[in-house]
């Protein structure tokens, strides 16, 4: 059928229900089963906030923590643990710039968004530099040919640290990253907004674009990661 | 980490992200495309290999998929490079400080190497293991660091390039070394020897007037077109590239028959005993038996044997899975001697072969990873399961040569556990009875145990 997107081995067995529902095509690149088994979908109980995988159903300490500095609930939708294995996934395709590895979950994370009809999905942007130097946004990547508004756009030109390499406090205190697009308010404004992200970290950067898209008028804001 | 000497980019090709913006800035740096249009297609120009429709990036920008872990090639990066001027520090004399001596075979085997560093055709030695073909790379090697060439010796393996290092070292003490692979600790720094794993060559260009790869047969270079093309623009144009393995596939067997490369052949062992031959046993259903916590009956009395006479071994399973059910089988032998269970993925890896090696352990159990490259003086293998299919015939020639590499026992016991009859049992075999054949022919003796 094809090779398996992230070990190139051949992927001889058949499609699992589960695939052949999800995919767009059957001859899409797909994960083997050995891959496919190392990453783990959120079910069952989760924070009512963040969509993070738990034992309860209570909110977790990092959204504790966001309503004590007295931030808007943002409710997020994860489809995937953060694992080892979404980390590998994360690193090849976006730090290396493996950008085929998009259609190891776009299919599902597209079909998951359509269940919410009518609402105006907006991706997180990256950096003109990141997007010169990878070629491409990874979040547009995992949304295929979904119709997107891009009402974001970063707010600085090139950010000192990197993401990663901060702590959580650091991360905390950065300002907005983001600002409207040209025309974006008109846009949003009555509209209920799904924010889409790779990977929901500390929230951080989905609770600046929640707050930059209320203030506009947004009638709801709700978000989506692949991971969390 | 991003390089900021100037010199360390002599011979190389990287990327702007390998590089500081300073360096970069540079006059000397000069650049091109990093993926070319041909008539057929998008190629790589650092691999050789083609982009696919696949790795169309938004905006019409293209990448290169097969190189991919050495970081991106696309049509928005270049490759940078400074043209090799051999600038590195001469070597200072005696150059070889190498004081051992060859016996006449492995010399004749030594002269026509060196001749070949004077030849664009590619060379294959093919020498037996325990033949010393590292020693029979010395003379030559001496001649091309007196006449100031840059000098590559790569393999497949980080073992290998790992045991080889000090040994090259040792050998020409006055020449500066400098080691690349991975993860390497030390950084790579421009001098005239460089050694790295073949994946790192795709980081040279025309670079080297000798290029030697060390067991070229084995993964992840047999058959892989990106780093035989690699090897190829490593080498500058008049360059001399120079294969060593005990075991060539029939990809260099063809090669040869088409006289597109040459071949100096060595089947015999430098202390003049042959192969020791494999004895093959049958252990009917050995995984069942090892599900129920017991080794086949054979096996249990040749370990308990080899621990009662203090002889040390290696006992090879095919798969990693095996290894934890045959341990706790050993455990209730209650064996005097002490062993370890070890894989290519083991977090100790490095810390068990090295206890092995200083014999604070009477034996080894592992897969596949200890078959080429690695000595352990003075011991017997076994191998569980020889005939399952991850063992190639290279693979358990390799792991029969691991016998009989200390000169006051250069012989010893090979033994091969089956389920079945096996192809790859029998290749070994045949190769190994048609090594010594020739070997005989050349006045090599079999080793009796005293
Ligand atoms: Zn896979
Ligand atoms: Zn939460
Ligand atoms: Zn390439």
């Amino acid at each position: 059928m094809g090779q398996c997107l992230i070990c190139q081995n051949w992927v001889s067995e058949q499609p699992s229900l589960a695939q052949l529902l999800m995919m767009a095509s059957i001859h899409a690149p797909v994960l083997c089963r050995s891959c496919q088994q190392r990453f783990i979908r959120i079910e069952g109980p989760t924070c009512p906030i963040c969509g993070r995988q738990q034992t309860k159903t209570t909110v977790c300490h990092d959204c504790l923590r966001w309503q004590k500095e007295g931030s808007l609930p943002l409710v997020n939708q994860a489809l995937y643990q953060y694992n080892g294995a979404m980390k590998q996934f994360m690193h090849q395709y976006k730090f290396l710039g493996d950008y085929r590895l998009r259609q190891a979950f776009s299919a599902e994370i597209q079909a998951r968004i359509k269940q919410r009809a009518g609402a105006m999905i907006v991706p997180i942007p990256v950096t003109p530099k990141t997007e010169r130097t990878r070629g491409f946004n990874q979040v547009l990547g995992l949304l295929g040919n979904l119709t997107t508004t891009a009402a974001l756009e970063t707010r600085h030109v090139d950010k000192a640290i990197p993401q990663s390499s901060k702590n959580r406090q650091q991360r905390l205190l950065t300002e907005q990253p983001f600002q409207l697009t040209a025309g974006a308010d008109k846009l949003i404004r009555g509209n209920r907004i799904v924010v889409v992200d790779d990977v929901y970290t500390t929230g951080r950067t989905l609770h600046h674009a929640a707050h930059l898209l209320k203030q506009a008028g947004a009638l709801t804001v709700t978000s989506m990661t692949l991971a969390r | 980490m991003q390089i900021n000497d100037l010199r360390d980019l002599i011979g190389r090709q990287l990327l702007a992200a390998d590089l500081t913006p300073e360096l970069l800035e540079r006059p000397e740096v000069q650049s091109r495309p990093a993926i070319k249009k041909t008539t057929s297609g998008w190629v790589c120009n650092r691999c050789g290999q083609q982009l696919t429709s696949q790795t169309r990036l938004p905006h019409q920008q293209m990448y290169c998929q097969h190189c991919i872990q050495l970081g991106r090639v696309s049509t928005l990066t270049k490759l940078y490079t400074i043209a090799e001027n051999h600038t590195f520090r001469q070597s200072q004399t005696p150059i070889l400080t190498w004081q051992g001596r060859l016996s006449p075979n492995q010399l004749a085997a030594s002269n026509r190497v060196a001749a070949n560093f004077q030849q664009t055709v590619p060379h294959l030695l093919w020498a037996v293991t325990g033949a010393g073909k590292t020693e029979m790379l010395f003379a030559g090697l001496a001649e091309a660091i007196q006449a100031g060439k840059r000098i590559g010796i790569a393999s497949p393996r980080i073992d290998v390039i790992l045991e080889l290092a000090p040994r090259i070292q040792a050998a020409f003490a006055h020449s500066e070394l400098t080691v690349l692979y991975g993860k390497s600790p030390e950084p790579y720094h421009y001098c005239q020897l460089t050694l790295c794993t073949t994946h790192q060559l795709l980081r040279f260009y025309r670079a080297f007037d000798v290029l030697v790869i060390d067991e070229v047969d084995s993964f992840p270079f047999a058959g892989n077109v990106g780093l035989h093309f690699a090897a190829e623009h490593a080498l500058n144009a008049s360059g001399a590239l120079l294969y060593l393995t005990a075991t060539p596939d029939t990809t260099l067997l063809r090669l040869a028959k088409q006289n597109r490369l040459r071949v100096t052949y060595l089947p015999l062992r430098y202390h003049g005993f042959l192969l020791p031959e494999i004895h093959r046993h049958l252990a009917f259903n050995w995984r069942k038996r090892l599900a129920r916590g017991r080794l086949p009956q054979l096996v249990q009395r040749k370990i308990q044997q080899n621990v009662k006479h203090h002889q040390r071994f290696l006992l090879f399973l095919p798969r990693v899975t095996d290894l934890d059910p045959v341990e706790s089988a050993l455990n209730q032998l209650n064996l005097a001697g002490r062993f370890a269970t070890v894989h290519a993925a083991h977090p100790n890896r490095a810390d068990i072969v090295m206890r092995m090696r200083t014999e604070q352990l009477d034996f080894l159990v592992t897969t596949t990873i200890l078959e080429r490259g690695v000595t352990f003086p003075g011991i017997d293998v076994m191998v569980l399961g020889a005939d399952d299919p991850v063992f190639s015939v290279a693979a358990l020639v390799q792991i029969a040569g691991r016998v009989g590499r200390k000169p006051s026992r250069p012989g010893g016991q090979v033994d091969f556990f089956c389920h079945g009859m096996a192809q790859n049992v029998l290749g070994a075999r045949r190769m190994i009875q048609q090594l010594n054949r020739r070997g005989q022919r050349m006045g090599g003796k079999a080793w009796v145990n005293a």
